[in-house]
């Protein structure tokens, strides 16, 4: 009888212990709070970025993020063959250098910054309109090198009149000094651009707005 | 300043003005002005009052015994029509939290 009761008793043990997994398993499960995907693909062979943009996403690309804000709202990165820094970025920015409004005026300010920190300052090699998403744009086409570093870059940015505000979008390629810049990851980029489109209006325009009614 | 600069057209259509207060002195300021095109008003301030009635220090007074200069802290302070400290926030500006605060302020001026 007293070995019947201690398996009974252990047995029990055993159920509360089970029990008790479950229920703290089962709270986990529903705590833990649904991280959003950051990008959802769409039957149009586009992605849905945080339901803010759409784009055609690069494939190889790694998806570059600003968690704390500042320099870029989203970008891509690919590492390359090659000696360092073989790798090219890309990005949209909707604060680029400089504060003027005004396309041509926002790029004269833009060349006097754009890669400043790299220590090199490139030369801008063509300048040309163009237009993006239907906007006013001007594609800025730099290359320059720092030879005490021993590296070189190329970029090409994109600056685009959006309302009252200038956005933009910078691809840049870094190779060695003696290395060969790849072309084709400025066609990623290209249509990186061409596809991007904005799905909700911006802090800014809502601003916008909101200042339009109060003054109306 | 950068940054504020972008949002000087909005900051004006919020009724704001724009103050920058730092120790050096007033050719440096204006050579710095210059530099990154700055519309909005810089003000030299190299006795350090306004940045000591601001809180703009830390831990450590402007001017130290050994003879050293703490510089300013980065700080945005915005201030009310009425002269009341509205808002305080060390380090980068965080623009649209100032101008999103900027429009409500603008809202309950004109009692809307």
């Amino acid at each position: 009888m007293e070995k019947k009761s201690v398996i009974r008793m252990s047995l029990g043990i055993w159920v509360i212990l089970f029990a008790l997994t479950a229920l703290l398993l089962g709270g986990c499960a529903t705590l833990a709070p649904e991280k959003p995907k950051i990008m959802v693909p769409t039957d149009r062979g586009t992605v849905l970025f945080l339901d803010k943009y759409e784009f055609k996403a690069p494939v190889g690309w790694s998806l570059m993020r600003n968690l704390e804000g500042g320099d870029f709202e989203l970008g891509f990165m690919k590492i390359e063959p090659g000696a360092f820094p073989s790798q090219t970025t890309f990005m949209y920015d909707e604060e680029p250098y400089g504060s003027s409004r005004d396309l041509e005026g926002r790029a004269n300010q833009y060349c006097t910054r754009f890669l400043f920190n790299s220590g090199m300052i490139p030369e801008v090699t063509k300048r040309e309109k163009t237009r993006v998403m239907g906007l006013d744009a001007l594609v800025l086409y730099f290359e320059g090198e720092n030879p005490v570093q021993k590296e070189k870059a190329k970029s090409r940015v994109y600056l685009i009149k959006k309302g009252n505000r200038v956005i933009s979008f910078v691809c840049t390629q870094w190779r060695p000094l003696k290395g060969q810049f790849d072309m084709r990851v400025f066609e990623a980029f290209d249509n990186f651009v061409q596809s991007f489109k904005f799905l909700k209006k911006t802090f800014y325009e809502n601003l916008d707005e909101e200042i339009q009614k109060l003054k109306g | 300043m950068d940054s504020h600069n972008r949002d000087f057209y909005l900051y004006e259509a919020l009724n704001a003005r724009v103050l920058g207060v730092s120790m050096d002195d007033v050719i440096t300021n204006k050579f710095f002005a210059k530099a990154f095109w700055l519309d909005f008003l810089l003000v030299s301030n190299p006795l350090a009052w306004m940045g000591k009635q601001y809180g703009a220090y830390a831990d450590k007074a402007p001017f130290l015994p050994d003879g050293s200069v703490n510089n300013f802290g980065r700080r945005t302070v915005v201030v009310d029509k009425k002269g009341i400290v509205r808002y305080i926030k060390d380090g980068s500006p965080d623009n649209k939290e100032i101008l999103s605060l900027l429009l409500k302020l603008e809202k309950e001026f004109r009692g809307k």
